[in-house]
């Protein structure tokens, strides 16, 4: 394992500035309600805008509606709008995974449906993979898919499906086989479905502050066509397991709390700033520096055509748990008592973040999964 | 179209990695690093390593170095924090080197060595002196101060000769040096002052590592001053300082790391190596993101010190690293059990380095204010851009 030290070159640094000139117009500073990260509005207007400037899907092909662009120049941008606080929301989970899939396993004919369409930013995609009773232990998924003439059919339910009821498709980890004793990651198979299937029902789980984000998915004989699913039936583990690593390690693991601690910064300026105030500001300005050249460096060996992922997973593992540290130094350093509709925007953001940041360290694999993955690696153990 | 340019890559030789770790291996064996600490210092070792040249990297050929870039002698104090070597690498090389270079004073053939500033009490200045035949007012008794000090003044006559009185603390290697160089002002511009440590009387301190953190009286001691450009102050010298011991630590805590995680496969309790206990493996993953953080501060710190100002960098850096030894430490030594608690188990070499050398250049609060000022400063537009662009985002 190592983490080589790298920066922007020119190019980079113009598409930095890039990002930053549009962020500036489209959502002047003071001005928009901060998202809290990754977890962000969706906002279709906003997706097409980017996908206007090829942000979307940057880094996929130009052949499918793509960019070619790299995993850092990727980096760039979604750093900038997270730390902005854009709402990212409608493409975020097309833009970070489901594209690269699609890619990666799909038939031509799939890559044609949906890849031009990703990169207008038009598709918005949820994630079935969690489901009642598999959680960390994912292989052990039973909704099931039965092939039934030229297709299959889809019985069973998904559970904590972010977004489903907002969105256009879902990428689903299904049983295609029995569990074999023993072998428990073969027989899966990942599938592409439409939320608007019939049969498809999607029922509200209220999230702990009342807000809607998850969703209980439930099939009842859902015919899904042999043409959506995802590369080779049987293979959905392997699949899925690439997937993942799609998800870790980037700026989405460790800039949640910015736009939030950038607030406090510009509510407190022209006031006499305390000492510890101010160290904190410090303290936190170095320790995301550090944490950005790591997660950075990850991205640059991605595009050097390696596969970082035990890397990846202490960046998410550490990044996590320091979003949530951010968040308890800024509330053990604020006297008053906030509210998520208190007059300073600082103080909504804190309230949220107090909210719903227990989460930061479960979503995509829970820190403790992580660390597994990350010390068998450090080990020289197969993850 | 391209707009903006990236800076020159700033590259380290691999043969200097290849020889400098060779080296130290070869010589700091866990008998001789403890000897070392009994005897204050390792003679053979230190001797060894001057034959690479490696001592007076950074340090212009002009001045009696070897040439090479300052990221190139920041890796060499890696390989010294990762082997536990028992030399004065970076006050002989980085520190006193570059002061007598930019002094334009001889350096001697015996070692180097330099008076800390006396960050940790937020005063930035060294020894205060005047030029103008009169002693500088300030008490000359000693002052104490976490991170070394000083408290001294001198007589510097028009001929730059140097009287100097009162005494500095925690001096690295004092009782071994040649030369004793330290920062002050004269007439408000920056000078450097060298004194035999023949004309001082030097009373052994060790640091919780055994390494030597002398006290230096000057009392009567005659030494020599002279003028150096702007930018070679108190300010900078506690900047460099602190930028060789995140090197010093990025190392040690590596090699902490790889001991732990060789000791917890070979350990057997409950019939399987310890770790294969999630409880452990949390140690072993934390203890390896800090050591990969510390790693990248001090290699990115390096990078940026050696293009120019680098005030945002090494501040962080060394923040980061004083707050990861502390993880580090205590995660390895619980994971390592009674053995970690023993004199005969190499972990300590670096556990104690690691708490010796968080304080030295500088504390956690100390550098907090420091960033805290920048970060306050560029206020809420310039906290990102400060995060992505460092120092050059300061303007
Ligand atoms: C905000 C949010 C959004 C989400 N969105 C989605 C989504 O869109 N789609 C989707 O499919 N899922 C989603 N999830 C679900 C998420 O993937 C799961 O919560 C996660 O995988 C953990 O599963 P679980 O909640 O069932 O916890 P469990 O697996 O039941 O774990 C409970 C506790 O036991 C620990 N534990 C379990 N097994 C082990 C082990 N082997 N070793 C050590 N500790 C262990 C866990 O770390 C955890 O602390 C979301 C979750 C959150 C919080």
């Amino acid at each position: 394992m190592r983490f080589t030290p790298t920066e922007l070159t020119g190019p980079e640094l113009d598409l930095q500035a890039e990002v930053r000139e549009f962020l500036a117009a489209e959502l002047p500073p003071g001005t928009h309600e901060p998202c809290l990260g990754m977890a962000a509005d969706h906002d279709r207007e906003f997706s097409a805008k980017m996908a206007a400037r090829g942000w979307v899907g940057m880094a996929l092909p130009s052949r499918w509606g793509g960019s070619d662009r790299t995993a850092v120049q990727r980096f760039i941008v979604v750093e900038e709008m997270l730390r902005w606080g854009a709402p990212v929301g409608h493409h975020w989970v097309a833009d970070r995974q489901t594209g690269n899939v699609i890619l990666k396993f799909g038939t031509d004919e799939q890559r044609e449906r949906f890849l031009p369409p990703i990169c207008r930013g038009e598709l918005g995609f949820s994630i079935g993979m969690s489901e009642p009773d598999s959680g960390s232990d994912l292989a052990s998924v039973t909704t099931r898919a039965e092939r039934a003439g030229d297709g299959w059919v889809v019985n069973g339910t998904k559970i904590w499906t972010s977004n489903a009821h907002m969105n256009d498709w879902f990428i689903c980890l299904l049983r295609t086989a029995p569990m074999e004793d023993g072998n428990k990651h073969a027989g899966l198979s990942q599938f592409l479905i439409d939320l608007r299937s019939p049969g498809l029902e999607i029922s509200p789980i209220p999230f702990l502050d009342g807000s809607h984000h998850f969703n209980e998915v439930t099939f009842h004989d859902v015919f899904v066509p042999d043409a959506n699913v995802v590369g080779q039936p049987g293979m959905g583990w392997h699949q899925n397991t690439t997937e993942m690593a799609y998800e870790r390690g980037g700026p989405d693991r460790w800039l949640s709390p910015f736009s939030t601690v950038e607030q406090l910064l510009r509510e407190a300026a022209g006031t006499q700033m305390e000492g510890a105030v101010s160290d904190l500001f410090g303290e936190l300005a170095a320790r995301w520096w550090g944490i950005r050249n790591l997660s950075l460096s990850v991205a640059r060996l991605i595009d050097e055509g390696e596969a970082p992922s035990v890397e990846s997973a202490l960046v998410k593992e550490m990044g996590t748990r320091y979003e949530q540290e951010v968040v308890e130094k800024l509330v053990q350093l604020i006297d008053e008592e906030y509210s998520p509709e208190s007059e300073s925007l600082f103080e909504r953001l804190l309230a949220q973040c107090v909210v719903t940041f227990p989460g930061n360290t479960i979503r995509g694999g829970t820190i403790e999964i992580l660390r597994s993955v990350a010390s068998k690696g450090l080990q020289g153990l197969p993850a | 179209m391209t707009v903006r340019t990236a800076p020159e890559p700033v590259v380290v030789d691999e043969l200097i990695t290849e020889t400098a770790d060779r080296l130290f291996g070869e010589l700091c064996t866990h008998e001789a690093v403890q000897a070392a600490e009994e005897a204050g210092g390792a003679p053979d070792i230190w001797d060894a390593f001057c034959e690479t040249g490696f001592d007076l990297i950074a340090v212009p050929e002009e001045a009696g170095g070897s040439g090479g870039t300052l990221a190139e002698a920041i890796e060499v104090l890696r390989l010294v924090g990762y082997h536990s070597a028992p030399i004065p690498a970076a006050e002989n090389g980085i520190l006193g080197g570059w002061l007598l270079a930019e002094a334009g004073l001889e350096r001697p053939d015996g070692l180097v060595t330099v008076v800390p500033p006396r960050a940790a009490a937020g005063d930035w200045s060294g020894a205060s002196c005047s030029a103008d035949g009169t002693v500088e007012s300030g008490p000359a008794e000693t002052v104490s101060g976490a991170a070394g000090g000083a408290n001294c003044s001198a007589h510097i006559a028009d001929d730059g000769t140097a009287q100097l009185r009162g005494s500095a603390l925690r001096v690295p290697w004092a009782r071994s040096a040649e030369l004793i160089v330290c920062v002050c002002e004269s007439d408000g511009q920056p000078a450097v002052i060298a004194v035999p440590a023949s004309q001082c009387e030097i009373t052994p301190l060790p640091n919780m590592a055994g390494e030597p953190r002398d006290t230096v009286s000057f009392d009567g001691a005659t030494g020599v001053a002279a003028p150096v450009p702007d930018g070679v102050d108190a300010e900078a010298l506690a900047q460099r300082g602190a930028l060789s011991r995140v090197a010093l630590m990025a190392g040690a805590i590596e090699k902490m790391c790889q001991l732990t995680v060789s000791y917890t496969n070979e350990r057997v309790q409950f019939g399987r190596p310890v770790a294969r206990f999630q409880a452990v493996q949390q140690h072993l993953v934390w203890a390896a993101q800090d050591a990969a953080l510390v790693r990248m501060a001090a290699e990115v710190a390096a990078r940026e010190a050696t293009r120019g100002e680098a005030s945002f960098e090494i501040a962080a850096a060394k923040l980061i690293a004083n707050q990861a030894a502390a993880r580090a430490t205590k995660a390895c030594h619980q994971a390592h059990g009674a053995m970690g608690m023993t004199q005969e188990y190499p972990l300590h070499h670096f556990s104690r380095r690691l708490w010796s050398w968080r304080k030295e250049y500088g504390s956690d609060a100390h550098w907090a204010g420091v960033l805290g000022t920048m970060a306050t400063g560029v206020g809420a537009d310039g906290l990102y851009p400060l995060i992505t662009s460092g120092t050059s985002a300061l303007g």
